[in-house]
């Protein structure tokens, strides 16, 4: 009897810590867990093309999703596909996703490596058509080095209000 | 500093009988009158219009003021517009009926649309005094008409550097300063002043500019202060115009001939013509003193090393299939200004030159032109040695100056200028073209009339309300602590700044007033600053000068090499047409791939609160538009392009104003 009710307890415990978790950690939508798209912009045409990318059955909560999906953009298309991709030494040093609003945090040499006009659109668009492709996330916060700037140093594309697919 | 009259009525309204008052039927009514020059300025039959002030084109006190200024007004009935040039030559025409008129084809907004009344036009006064540069001024219980310096106007060139000073009136001053001073102080009597109160110059021989308001409403002083670099010399340029002064800076090493600046002058002082001379510098032996250089030539030899003066060696013809070409050879440098008059007659003066072969007429056998005449004078204004080339043409026959090497060839076409445009000028330097100045089209005038005075391409249109219409804000992108991109051996940050200075210069020619939000390699809001701070100067130079147009210009780079093009930038709306008009010249002028024009949320043009542009030039990270970087020519024609395309965007701002006119009017 004492056994039973130790495995009950047991077992509530852990519903009570799953609802918690799952409170505060919303799941991510059903259908988006296997496969993720991934946006990027063509340069001789500056037309978007998209790539599918298996996603880490680990990975579960939006934030891990949304960090991956921007991982996804900054290492861009496999190399023999000409893209415009963010310059090399690009880092995504965090993504948390608020609302309808994903914040990513851009670090390494997007800071250091002052491209055209012409790239940082591109760049930029790719990263607000994927996450925004994500089910729940409708604008793109993005900061640099973990604060809000007007564009990226010698930039020219303004980036201290959230983007969306509108943007562009 | 001063009260600045802008539609208010004058003392003029307290004159006036009640009942005369009337925005529907105007009617005559007492005299209205102003402080001007020292004298009081009274009209005799003033009317009231919507509230403001209507002087009949007769009126005498009308006619005494434009005297004054050097200006003239000729109401067409059978044009229905006033036409008033400027005595800076700048062109005020109003049309009857229309509230909209134009200062040199620059569209702007009357207190009332002109009428006629008892067969005589009625303008609104003081909108054509504001577009004369001619400021109505607060003075206790007086209005004063305060005559205004209209432009200063800095060109560098290849061994001087000419400040073009332009008043509303003819200019008279005193000198300050003593002849031998670094400092030239020109105190101007009786003209007030706008103008930007600093100007850094970096051309030969001058370091910087400023001006000086004093004085009080009635008795206006302004002092204009050149910094001239140590050791330079200066003389005063002949102008053709008594409303205009030009002085001539050169660096130490360059020996000028011409009028030293008197303690007392005036523009309408006689003034020889300009002459420039290098001074060879003896070899100065080891720990000896170097030889003193002056403005004369002490410490050299004085030797014309190169001609002040062109000459024109040559006059050929050949015919093609697509008209007739008439080459110059031309030996020096020269400034061209031509005219296209009423009889089909054409011709195109070379100053300053003289002619190395005999003068000449001849009938020609051709279809386009019926005979060719060459000769060369002394131009009776300017006194500077000049050579006139003129044709006698079948028909309105488009003829086009073309640039070449030791010369120049006038391309006369088989087909017709339908554009009616009357005159244009440029300079020709080392056969290259440095400035092409094509003023906006006229409608020809009427056979029975005697042809108007030639449109002004020199001046600028007058600032519309609460802005500065004069001013263009030219943004060199990066520079000082942000070279921006850099492939190829080339530097984003220093191709924008020669780009933006050529702008410059063609935009002052064209009557512009244009200020740079940088004029070195340097940052606008200091060194690593933030790319908030350093934007935001940017902007807040166009935006505190509430300039009319901003562009910013850039050189776009990729990753790829194999991206190439010119791409022009806009983001607010009001902004396209801009973007279209100057890509528009953009595309048809460069060798250059067309990227379009894209809406994109740039921060400068963003945060702009005008129409703002950015052009990005051509991919430096491309090895074809690199090697275009390279070259003078294409970083002019870039210059060029904007420069037409801003024009094209003022002449449709006025005509979306005369449609606006004639649908407010239905």
């Amino acid at each position: 009897m004492k056994m039973l009710r130790a495995i009950a307890i047991v077992a509530l415990l852990g519903i009570a810590a799953y609802v918690g978790y799952r409170a505060f950690v919303p799941p991510i939508p059903s259908g988006a867990t296997k496969m993720l798209t991934v946006y990027f912009v063509k340069p001789e045409t500056e037309a978007l093309a998209s790539y599918s990318v298996s996603l880490n059955p680990k990975t579960t909560d939006i934030d891990g999703v949304a960090f991956y999906a921007t991982s996804q953009v900054i290492a861009g298309p496999p190399a023999e596909i000409s893209a415009i991709r963010f310059p090399a030494g690009t880092v995504a040093r965090s993504v948390r996703v608020t609302g309808a609003t994903a914040t990513v945090d851009l670090g390494g040499n997007i800071a250091a490596s002052p491209d055209g006009s012409f790239a940082e659109s591109g760049q930029f668009k790719s990263l607000v058509w994927t996450l925004t492709g994500m089910t729940g996330i409708s604008a793109v916060q993005v900061t640099v080095d973990g604060a809000k700037v007007p564009t990226l140093p010698g930039g020219h594309f303004e980036i201290d209000e959230p983007l969306s697919r509108k943007s562009f | 500093m001063l009260g600045r009259k802008g539609t208010a009525l004058i003392v003029f309204a307290a004159l006036l009988a009640p009942s005369a008052i009337s925005a529907a039927t105007p009617a005559s009514t007492a005299t209205a009158s102003f402080w001007y020059a020292g004298t009081r300025l009274v009209f005799e039959r003033p009317q009231l219009r919507d509230g403001a002030l209507a002087v009949a084109s007769d009126d005498l006190g009308l006619g005494r003021f434009l005297t004054k200024l050097g200006a003239t007004l000729a109401y067409r009935p059978s044009q229905n517009d006033v036409v008033v040039n400027g005595g800076d030559k700048r062109v005020v025409t109003f049309r009857i009926g229309d509230v909209h008129y134009t200062v040199d084809g620059v569209s702007q907004v009357a207190s009332f649309a002109p009428y006629v009344s008892g067969g005589i036009a009625y303008v609104p006064f003081l909108d054509l005094s504001r577009a004369l540069s001619v400021d109505a001024i607060d003075d206790d219980t007086t209005t004063v008409l305060q005559p205004q310096l209209s432009a200063l106007d800095v060109r560098p060139e290849s061994r001087v550097t000419v400040v073009t000073l332009r008043g509303a009136s003819p200019l008279r001053f005193k000198r300050l300063s003593e002849s031998a001073s670094d400092r030239v102080s020109l105190a101007f009597l009786g003209i007030g002043s706008t103008l930007e109160h600093d100007r850094a110059a970096t051309g030969p021989g001058l370091k910087n500019v400023s001006v000086i308001e004093g004085g009080t409403p009635k008795n206006p002083t302004t002092t204009v202060n050149f910094d001239a670099v140590p050791g330079s010399t200066h003389v005063l340029v002949p102008t053709d115009s008594a409303n205009t002064i030009a002085i001539a800076f050169a660096a130490a090493g360059v020996a000028l001939g011409g009028t030293a600046i008197p303690a007392d002058g005036a523009s309408t002082i006689a003034i020889a013509p300009l002459v420039v001379r290098e001074t060879r510098v003896a070899a100065i032996a080891p720990g000896l003193a170097p030889a003193p250089i002056s403005g004369s030539v002490r410490g050299g030899t004085p030797t014309a090393l190169t001609l002040p003066v062109a000459t024109v060696t040559s006059l050929e013809t050949a015919e093609s299939n697509d008209g007739l070409g008439v080459r110059l050879g031309i030996a020096g440098d020269v400034t061209y200004e031509w005219h296209r008059l009423a009889d089909n007659r054409w011709y195109v003066d070379l100053k300053p030159a003289t002619l190395a072969i005999a003068a000449r007429e001849q009938p020609l056998q051709n279809d386009a032109v019926v005979s060719l005449r060459i000769k060369s004078f002394v131009g009776p204004l300017d006194r500077m040695p000049t050579v006139r080339v003129a044709m006698t043409l079948a028909s309105p026959r488009a003829v086009t100056i073309v640039p070449q090497s030791g010369g120049m060839s006038l391309a006369v076409d088989r087909l017709d200028d339908l554009s009616a445009t009357r005159m244009g000028a440029g300079e020709l330097t080392g056969g290259r073209l440095i400035a092409s100045i094509v003023p906006l089209p006229t409608p020809p005038p009427a056979p029975d009339e005697t042809p108007a005075p030639d449109p002004a391409w020199k001046f600028a249109p007058t600032p519309p309300a609460g802005g500065n219409g004069k001013l263009i804000v030219i943004d060199p992108g990066h520079g000082g602590s942000d070279i921006g991109a850099a492939h190829n051996g080339l530097a984003e940050a220093s191709l924008n700044l020669e780009i933006s200075k050529r702008l410059r210069s063609l935009l002052i020619a064209r009557g512009w007033q244009v200020r740079l939000t940088r004029d070195g390699d340097s940052d606008v809001f200091g060194v690593n600053a933030s790319a908030h701070d350093e934007l935001q100067a940017r902007d807040d130079v166009a935006n505190a000068a509430n300039a009319r147009m901003f562009i910013s210009v850039h050189t776009n780079s990729f990753t790829s090499s194999s991206l190439n093009g010119t791409t022009t930038y806009y983001f607010n709306p009001d902004s396209y047409a801009l973007a279209s008009a100057v890509h528009a010249r953009l595309a048809s002028a460069l060798p250059t791939k067309d990227d379009g024009i894209r809406k994109e949320n740039f921060y400068v043009i963003h945060h702009a609160k005008m129409p703002a542009i950015l052009v990005e030039t051509a991919f430096l990270s491309n090895l074809a538009d690199a090697a275009l970087l390279r070259t003078e020519s294409f970083l002019q024609s870039v210059a060029v392009s904007i420069a037409d395309g801003v024009r094209d965007f003022a002449t449709s701002q006025s005509t979306v104003s005369s449609h606006g006119a004639m649908v407010d009017g239905q």
